[in-house]
């Protein structure tokens, strides 16, 4: 069986952001590049006293294998509601003021954002914790798949999960490559 | 994004990732209704090899619900896709 094209893979993607907004939460899936002043600017607040934000970016490694691109793809609808789940759990658990969480999905080019996490809370320590919280639990389950594109032309799916195989994307048969949570 | 809405007697099925490499498609449609324990092998006798490379390490959701279906004695072993729902193969993810 051929799966060669997939080398080529193009994600079915929103060609606009989808959001979800209410005075707290702020949840986006977008084909554009993050903004990850407007994340802050939505959670500050004058009864936060800390903003915390994460900003990850694509690497240009793996296993020091050199990595030529990657691509996010998503079943959007319920990456949406995870996301939203993850952000309520987060806001009542450590009490926070606000959380913006913000995804890419598509072609993101290294080293740029691929995840914005934005939280704020009344004191420090619930904002760390929340922010620190929110992206490993974004990371075992928003419904999102990273395509890693090698030098050489060889794709392949990673898996957050430890432990999980990654298969290549142009093989999809016998060959796997592990994989192991970052 | 969303697939064309299934044709009557059918459902709609998603593939994402590895599912989609593997099916070269990321979405098509199956006779309905079609009891969700037989689907694994419904697929694995349309693309052979699946179950072990790819559904093996997969969830389902059917209309957006994680269900659960795949052991004989699974809480949802008697649940029916019916004409119309829609179901997705949901491999380990890997946002962030």
């Amino acid at each position: 069986m051929s799966t060669s094209e997939s080398s080529n893979y193009t994600p079915d993607i929103p060609s606009e952001p989808i959001t979800r907004t209410t005075e707290e939460i702020h949840i986006e899936l977008t084909p554009n590049a993050l903004d990850s002043l407007s994340a802050t600017r939505f959670v500050r607040s004058p009864s936060a006293g800390a903003t915390v934000l994460f900003i990850g970016t694509t690497r240009d490694t793996f296993n020091d294998m050199p990595v030529s691109s990657l691509a996010y793809t998503s079943y959007t609808p319920l990456a949406m509601s995870t996301l939203y789940s993850i952000a309520s759990s987060m806001l009542s658990k450590h009490q926070l003021t606000k959380i913006a969480i913000v995804h890419k999905l598509g072609e993101c080019p290294i080293g740029e954002e691929s995840i914005v996490i934005a939280v704020s809370a009344p004191h420090r320590q619930a904002a760390w914790r929340a922010g620190e919280e929110a992206l490993e639990e974004a990371k075992k389950r928003v419904e999102i798949w990273k395509l890693e594109k090698f030098e050489g032309g060889e794709g392949v799916w990673r898996a957050n999960r430890d432990g999980v195989m990654g298969v290549k994307a142009d093989e999809g048969k016998d060959e796997k490559a592990a994989t192991k949570v970052t | 994004m969303a697939p064309a809405k299934a044709p009557s007697g059918h459902f709609s099925i998603l593939y994402f990732a590895a599912a989609s490499t593997l099916t070269t498609k990321s979405n098509e449609h199956l006779p309905a209704p079609l009891e969700a324990r037989h689907l694994f092998a419904k697929l694995e006798e349309k693309y052979p090899g699946i179950k072990e490379k790819v559904l093996s390490s997969c969830a389902v959701t059917v209309n957006l619900e994680y269900v659960d279906i795949d052991t004989e004695d699974a809480e949802q072993a008697d649940l029916v896709i019916k004409e119309g729902d829609e179901v997705a193969i949901i491999p380990p993810v890997s946002s962030g």
